[in-house]
């Protein structure tokens, strides 16, 4: 299994436009384009929330696809599974919107479709390279890498501005 | 396969099933053998409604091949139930006399339906205690010719089975001996709304009385008398009074019994090579310490895992669980009942806010500066953040607010 891509947040890069909610909301329409999705019953939802703490910080948050997943081991009828890719899903069909993910999720990312009773949170939009939110985000605040790359980007520039700090 | 090095597993439900995956995660060359009483291959019980309801096949149900179980190279032995333990010669004996030996055991017996000894026909035709998928099956069987059921008992296993019955059909009447449904997971102040979800559903419930005993003629139940001297006629009981864990084959092992097994903080029971997890466990509370069982999948599985570890030589300790840890959706209700919800007359900080649509109550300690228990009914949103704020003893002061405003979010936890 090649290293999978994980969706990296990055907190004070956020400005708070919630672009990457509407994104991952047509994304995850049946239309797919934006005047489709704002006219769809049931309402098209994000998987990827932006909350705010105070004083000014904006938070967005998505389903982190947990290494030894809470949601996954404790689902009581087998709907929650790992794909090769380390993407968690939820299997819609056989999700009976019990709320036990709901429950045991620490970082509160799992939403409940009312409408039709059932389970739903980030699927990492497979049927796209880039996911629906990474590709919306207008200030680089959602970065899709894997992680040894994401950590190489992080050295390179800490190194930087360690040269810089020691102005040679 | 060397018996020395093999795992057996006694049990093949919740724990047992996990605890062999994890094993097998672990280690991917070991012989795994998991015995199971029932004639079905694992699968996930609390799906068993469904066959009753109609809305699930059985088949849909198989445990191998969904979520996580892989089922991967582990022999599993349905039919065959354990009936002694020889802890010296490590080895289980099965009813039909065959003998296997272990490197290392797991005891996942489970529970059994607690069919209480005062009620009088329990043994009848149509009587039932809703556990094993068998179970079910002959439910939904009986079923096709059951104009009205009663159930006895305000739990949530009886209240989804009653849910399976109204959905095809049939009249269903639930007699309660507390003063409201749901007395384990929540105060009767705190059940009002799922009360009226369940009145508006068309569940007849009677609450404040008993069943005194089960009537019946040729072609089985025909009435419930109770104890303020009505009688209901029907054609079908399910009786949901609780559990008692599966512990009579250990007699003579020289495995510790309390209530159930006592399982340390790593599983392991007081016999070497021999461990515990599940419904059959006992096991310890977060909060207070003490000790606790529980009857939940959901804390089986957790238990189960961990035990698989430490089978496997990867030492996990086992933080143990609330003693109620429940999330469900009964008619049109979600609710969340975790950690110390009842609060009746218990010197705790306790906020409530009820609304027409939803109701919850947060329950702190004393000082007021950890989450204890929290109770949401119709808004259950990030239930989970405040499961890890009770489980993790976190000092709330500065979040506070926002958990009594029922606004919080994994934001306000991050150190930013």
């Amino acid at each position: 299994m090649t290293q999978p891509k994980e969706i990296f947040v990055l907190t004070d890069r956020c400005v708070g436009c919630r672009t990457c909610t509407i994104a991952c909301a047509v994304a995850h329409s049946t239309s797919k384009t934006l005047f489709g999705a704002v006219a769809e019953t049931p309402r098209p939802k994000s998987r990827i929330y932006v909350e705010w703490a105070a004083p000014a910080h904006k938070v967005p948050m998505v389903c982190r696809h947990c290494e030894d997943a809470p949601c996954m081991h404790a689902c009581i009828s087998g709907a929650i599974r790992r794909t090769d890719d380390g993407v968690v899903i939820t299997d819609t069909d056989k999700c009976i919107g019990c709320w036990t993910c709901v429950m045991v999720c620490p970082y509160g990312m799992i939403g409940r479709d009312l409408e039709r009773h059932k389970a739903y949170r980030c699927d990492r939009c497979p049927d796209r390279d880039i996911p629906a939110c990474v590709a919306a985000c207008p200030t680089g605040a959602l970065v899709y890498q894997t992680v040894p790359a994401y950590a190489a980007d992080v050295r390179r520039h800490a190194s930087g501005e360690m040269v810089k700090g020691k102005g040679s | 396969m060397d018996s020395a090095e093999a795992y057996v597993i006694v049990g093949g439900s919740a724990a047992g099933m996990a605890a062999a995956q994890a094993i097998r995660e672990r280690d991917p060359a070991a012989g795994i053998t998991v015995l199971s009483e029932e004639a079905d291959a694992p699968y996930f019980r609390p799906l068993i409604p469904y066959l009753v309801s109609g809305r699930k096949q059985a088949r849909e149900m198989t445990l191998a091949g969904s979520g996580p179980y892989t089922g991967r190279d582990i022999q599993v032995w349905t039919e065959a139930r354990v009936t002694a333990v020889d802890c010296k010669g490590q080895r289980v004996t099965l009813a039909d006399g065959r003998q296997l030996g272990y490197g290392k055991v797991l005891f996942a017996t489970g529970s059994r339906p607690f069919l209480p000894p005062e009620i009088k026909g329990t043994d009848t035709e149509g009587v039932f205690a809703l556990r094993t998928l068998a179970d079910a099956r002959r439910m939904a069987k009986r079923a096709e010719a059951t104009r009205r059921a009663v159930m006895l008992g305000g739990g949530l296993l009886n209240l989804k089975a009653a849910f399976a019955l109204l959905e095809r059909g049939i009249r269903v009447t639930l007699v309660v001996f507390s003063p409201e449904v749901l007395s384990q997971l929540m105060d009767p102040s705190d059940a009002l709304l799922i009360r009226h979800a369940l009145d508006r559903a068309g569940l007849e419930i009677r609450t404040g009385t008993a069943a005194r005993q089960i009537v019946g003629d040729e072609s089985g139940v025909c009435a419930v008398g109770l104890d303020n001297g009505d009688e209901i006629a029907c054609q079908m009981v399910c009786i949901g009074k609780g559990v008692r864990p599966n512990v009579d084959f250990l007699a003579g092992s020289g495995i510790r019994i309390g209530e159930g097994i006592v399982a340390d903080r790593f599983t392991a029971c007081n016999q070497p090579n021999t461990f515990a997890a599940g419904d059959v466990a006992v096991t310890h509370e977060p909060v207070s310490g003490r000790p606790i069982m529980t009857a939940l999948w959901t804390n089986a599985v957790e238990m189960g895992r961990c035990a698989g570890f430490n089978m496997a030589g990867l030492p996990t300790a086992y933080t143990g669980t609330f003693g109620i840890l429940n999330a469900t959706q009964v008619a049109d209700m979600p609710f969340v009942a975790m950690g110390t919800v009842h609060t009746e007359g218990v010197d705790l900080e306790i906020h409530r806010h009820a609304s027409a649509e939803a109701y919850r109550k947060l329950v702190f300690d004393t000082d007021g500066k950890h989450l204890v228990g929290a109770v949401l009914v119709g808004d259950i949103t990030n239930a989970g953040i405040y499961r890890y704020l009770i489980r993790e003893k976190r000092d709330i002061t500065t979040v506070k607010r926002q958990i009594v405003n029922h606004q919080l979010h994994y934001g306000h936890l991050l150190p930013i």
